[in-house]
């Protein structure tokens, strides 16, 4: 009796082409899989630096400041305990994520106008990137107007009420408010302006993504009011619904493109197999007529079918792989540099791809043997 | 050896029904070579088939050796065309990816069956120097050759021949039926589906069939 591993290594050494075309297929079929995964986790890091980059979108500030006064200074003549920052952050289940406490307040440097801001440390959720650059003590950065008007550059040193302060970074021109402004860090900006452990605005971001059709902004004020009646909170609507709209569009499309590419890439790996099995119909119609029993012409198709699935699954990851490294860059801009390549693919498609080769080649094949010998041989 | 018992077998297709086989009754005693001739589409083949466990009648019975082949699970049926039936097709249906020696040793399903007797079987037959070659390299001549010897690979008790000299020339016609006559007289029990009359000087007996029906034996009494 022949070895069924000789006889499989015989039919694919015979139908080479066809072997090489099956495996191409696999591959291809893996590989758009493996790429398409690899860049939907760099999409989705993508959006959440684009988004990030949008910005905050919420201000909550004192309940006693005047709305009209504080869009008209930019910041609210209130305060209020920078207490109320913690209180929120160690509230579980609420729609505020990046939690900075902020004071500004307008003061005058050398006969010149500017905003001075203090920035607390940023309060992020578990395994989130704070949202900005934290600034250590006695530093700032100044806006380009700021250094263009009172001729500071990077490492020179001023004063503000006697609290020692030294430039590290000019910013570039941004052709907003920034322009004016001078950023340190909070407890700084406190004792220049004598105001020790008082903030008047608390940033943040929503994280609740919600369709254009709901108001998220009852939902935030809701919870707000539960938890901190002395302050109110105002969206930043534009910024909010760019970066609900640009999340919500990723997250479809990906929701659309898995689908569909899986459904395209399996019927091609599955009709192909099908159709090699259907090609060998009268050889499994000659071994039943031999006397061979249902397993053995079962792993003889099988065999060669896992075969083809697990060398398309090898070729596939690396392709996908090779694919995403080397045009996943030049998509994504920002992230694309923290693509890599993802060993735990490769375990799912060495699983997957020969189980899916193997069943799609086993519906034609037990089609064949349940049939009469005869039957099967006159199909030839 | 062989029983029919009103063997009826029907086919249902898309352009309707065809009664292949109509109440066939018929017996075949061990060690005879029995040919069956009859126009194409009378059943010939349908009946060797039936013979042969490959093809369930839609009714009647069918015994070899006392077995009611289609009484058994596919599972015996199976087992039992290995050890005891041969199989010769028309179309030869040599794997075109073993080479010839493979294929005869495809053939073999007991204990015992090797490459050896592969071997000799094929120098017998006139192939000792095809051994290693594919199909698609040799003859149509010694493709049915290599065929046959694969039916005579577990040397069984029964071999069944669809129109073995079908796409043959008269020299390897002849030779074909020279070697099969060799495996009849050392006993074994032949039927021999063919369109000529190349095979009655070696038969024992001629079955005539007609649109289903066992018509007559040759020189003999009407089986239907």
């Amino acid at each position: 009796m022949l070895n069924l591993a000789t006889m499989i290594v015989r039919e694919v050494s015979h139908a080479k082409v066809n072997f090489l075309l099956s495996v191409v297929a696999s591959a291809a079929a893996v590989g758009l899989c493996v790429a398409l995964a690899m860049t939907s986790e760099a999409s989705q890091r993508e959006t959440r630096r684009v988004t990030r980059d949008l910005g905050f979108n919420l201000r909550i500030i004192p309940r006693e400041a005047d709305e009209f006064d504080f869009y008209n200074l930019g910041y609210s003549q209130h305060t209020m305990p920078e207490e109320f920052v913690h209180r929120m952050a160690q509230h579980e289940n609420l729609s505020y994520e990046h939690l900075v406490a902020t004071l500004q307040q307008r003061v005058e440097i050398n006969g010149v106008s500017v905003i001075l801001v203090g920035v607390a440390p940023s309060i992020s959720g578990e395994n989130k990137q704070p949202m900005q650059y934290e600034i250590p003590p006695g530093e700032v950065q100044i806006g380009y107007q700021v250094g263009k008007r009172l001729w500071l550059k990077r490492g020179d040193t001023f004063e503000i009420n006697g609290v020692k302060l030294t430039v590290t970074r000019v910013a570039f021109e941004k052709g907003d408010i920034e322009d004016v402004t001078i950023q340190g860090r909070l407890s700084d900006v406190q004792q220049a302006l004598n105001l020790p452990g008082r903030i008047n605005e608390i940033r943040a971001i929503d994280c609740l993504c919600l369709t254009a059709d709901k108001d998220p902004v009852r939902i935030l004020r809701d919870e707000l009011e539960r938890l901190l009646p002395e302050a109110k909170v105002f969206l930043q609507s534009a910024k909010a619904d760019a970066r609900a709209k640009q999340r919500q569009m990723v997250e479809k499309y990906a929701a659309f493109m898995t689908p569909v590419l899986l459904v395209v890439c399996g019927a091609l790996v599955g009709v192909l197999s099908f159709l090699n099995v259907r090609q060998r119909t009268s050889e499994i119609g000659l071994m039943r007529a031999l006397g061979y029993g249902s397993s053995r012409i079962a792993t003889l198709i099988l065999g060669r079918a896992m075969l083809v699935g697990l060398l398309g699954a090898v070729v596939g990851y690396g392709l996908g792989t090779w694919l995403a490294l080397q045009y996943g860059p030049g998509i994504f801009q920002v992230t694309g540099g923290s693509i890599r390549a993802t060993p735990w693919l490769l375990g799912v498609a060495v699983v997957v791809t020969p189980l899916f080769t193997a069943v799609a080649s086993a519906i034609p094949a037990v089609a064949a043997v349940a049939q009469d010998p005869a039957v099967t041989l006159r199909a030839d | 050896m062989i029983e029919l018992d009103d063997v009826t077998r029907v086919y249902h297709g898309s352009r309707g029904t065809v009664l292949a086989l109509e109440d066939v009754t018929l017996r075949i005693e061990r060690g005879q070579f029995v040919t069956v001739r009859g126009p194409s589409g009378c059943g010939k083949s349908t009946l060797l088939m039936t013979i042969g466990g490959m093809l369930r009648p839609t009714r009647g019975t069918v015994r070899v050796d006392g077995v009611d082949l289609y009484a058994c699970s596919a599972r015996q049926r199976a087992a039992f065309r290995a050890q005891r039936i041969g199989f010769v097709f028309q179309m030869f249906h040599l794997v075109p990816y073993l080479s010839v020696l493979d294929n005869v040793v495809l053939g073999g399903r007991v204990a015992g069956a090797d490459r050896r007797r592969a071997s000799e079987l094929l120098e017998r037959l006139g192939l000792s120097h095809r051994l290693r070659h594919k199909p698609s390299e040799l003859s149509i001549g010694e493709r049915q050759r290599a065929a046959i010897a694969r039916a005579m690979m577990n040397e069984p008790d029964l071999i069944l021949a669809d129109e073995p000299t079908g796409n043959l020339d008269p020299d390897n016609a002849k030779q074909v039926f020279e070697i099969l006559s060799a495996y009849h007289r050392g006993g074994g029990t032949l039927v021999v589906v063919t369109h000529g009359d190349m095979a009655d000087g070696y038969a024992d007996r001629v079955i005539q069939m007609r649109a289903g029906r066992v018509m007559t034996e040759a020189g003999a009494s009407v089986m239907r």
